[in-house]
């Protein structure tokens, strides 16, 4: 028969090791990200390029010279997508920094394009870009500012950025080919905006919900307790401190999305950002994406003030960001498109 | 459209004003993780791209994130490996992990006797 000691040992080794397991990946995690942030930041000033300060944004870049790439690896230009709009849109949109969009139509569909350099933007260019912070940073702000002003002009199906095409018979042979698919896409975001609700909150001030709503009765049962048997109370009790702020956060997190996603037309959850990128503080506990219709609108900001004003005992942060790009209501494969 | 929530400067109106302020990280995840995929001319392997942007998704992203989709440059690349102070650190935190490890268990061990001290011994 199996005595109370090994019952007891049984019992808890593997939630013991778990736990040590656990809080080693996030003292590792923490280490790898700090390394790889330190990497990011030691890439962006070392002075391989010295032009880098004076030159113009990707966008507008225009043809000639290649500021850091051998004269011979220029290609001529290429055309950037950066969405697609039904041709009867209004046909004119502003550039990044005075810079050209130009249109691209066919079949009724037109997809906005700016002239970038393949020395560049080609597929060896690409390759070392995207792994350059600040190249990327330049490219996604032209990317994203274009579509906001195409946005305002009628509705749009935004590209991932590096769709790039040769010329235009490239892209309006994209549209054709692609036509009944991109048709769908244009009518699911018709009258409908994205909009982005990213929910945070302070650790501490879960916690000292969860400790304001639980039993103190920990004198109480200390009570008579030798030291070993004290020290095991309070160690359980810590613990179920901060399993009921995960409860807390769970259900903070639960009930906001609920109450959009009930209401909105289409929703989608993503990772939580990292802090060292958006600079928020606290814990991420939600960061999703609504797809509402515009009339709909003013409505969603009463509905987040009422959210936020429910839950700000817990001290909860909802932020509000809109509208987007339909970025997250697009199908994103190939194979959706086919 | 009432009002832009953007914390873009969009509002302003100044024409081809990039969105400076919008955060880095909520462009970034839209860029490079959503809107519609296409195929242009130029073919890039948009595997490739999911590779190479591995490094940039790390900070949006969380480690997680990258395990699930089964990538760990950080396990192999020589340069984070001999960047400064790296390895030194998980050493160290491995190390300090299996001390913490070590004396938790001398602990429930000695609080454990304690307990169970009232307990026939061990029928072996």
């Amino acid at each position: 028969m199996l005595d109370e000691l090994d019952r007891w040992a049984a019992r808890r080794a593997p939630e013991l090791l778990a736990r040590a397991e656990a809080e080693a990946v996030e003292d590792l995690k923490r280490a790898l990200l700090k390394a790889a942030l330190r990497r990011e930041a030691q890439a962006r000033r070392e002075p391989v390029r010295p032009a880098a300060a004076e030159r113009p944004a990707a966008a507008e870049a225009r043809p000639g010279p290649p500021l850091h790439e051998p004269a011979a690896a220029s290609a001529g230009d290429g055309l950037w997508a950066y969405c697609i709009t039904r041709a009867s849109d209004p046909p004119r949109i502003d550039g990044v920094h005075g810079s050209t969009v130009e249109r691209v139509e066919s079949d009724g569909l037109a997809v906005l394009v700016g002239r970038v350099p393949l020395s560049e933007f080609g597929e060896d260019g690409l390759r070392r870009n995207l792994n350059d912070l600040d190249w990327l940073e330049r490219v996604a702000r032209d990317h994203e500012a274009v579509l906001e002003r195409a946005l305002a002009g009628g509705t749009i199906v935004p590209l991932r950025i590096c769709t790039i095409f040769t010329d235009e018979e490239g892209a309006a042979a994209m549209l054709t080919e692609r036509r009944s698919a991109l048709d769908t896409a244009l009518d699911v975001l018709d009258g409908r905006e994205e909009w982005g609700v990213k929910l945070t909150v302070d650790r501490a001030a879960l916690e000292a919900a969860a400790r304001d709503r639980a039993p103190d009765d920990l004198d109480q049962q200390l009570e008579g307790q030798s030291a070993g048997g004290a020290y095991m109370l309070r160690r359980r009790q810590e613990r179920q401190l901060r399993e009921a702020a995960d409860r807390l956060a769970g259900g903070l997190a639960e009930d906001v999305h609920a109450r959009l996603q009930d209401w909105a037309t289409d929703a989608v959850v993503n990772s939580p950002q990292n802090p060292e990128l958006s600079g928020h503080e606290g814990d991420m506990l939600l960061n999703a994406a609504y797809l509402v219709e515009a009339a709909k609108v003013e409505r969603l900001h009463e509905l987040v003030e009422e959210l936020r004003e429910r839950h700000s005992e817990l001290g909860a942060r909802i932020e509000l960001t809109g509208p987007w790009p339909p970025y997250n209501f697009v199908p994103r494969t190939e194979s959706a498109l086919a | 459209m009432e009002g832009s929530y953007l914390p873009s400067g969009r509002s302003a109106g100044l024409p081809g004003r990039p969105t400076e302020s919008t955060n880095l990280a909520d462009i970034l995840e839209r860029v490079l993780d959503k809107g519609i995929v296409i195929a242009g001319d130029i073919q890039i392997n948009l595997l490739d791209i999911e590779l190479l942007t591995i490094k940039l998704r790390l900070l949006i992203a969380s480690v997680d994130r990258a395990r699930e989709m089964g990538i760990n440059w950080w396990e192999t690349d020589p340069s984070l490996q001999s960047a400064e102070g790296d390895n030194g650190d998980r050493e160290e935190l491995e190390k300090e992990n299996r001390e913490l490890r070590e004396r938790l268990e001398r602990l429930e061990q000695r609080v454990g006797l304690e307990q169970g001290r009232e307990e026939p011994s061990r029928a072996g």
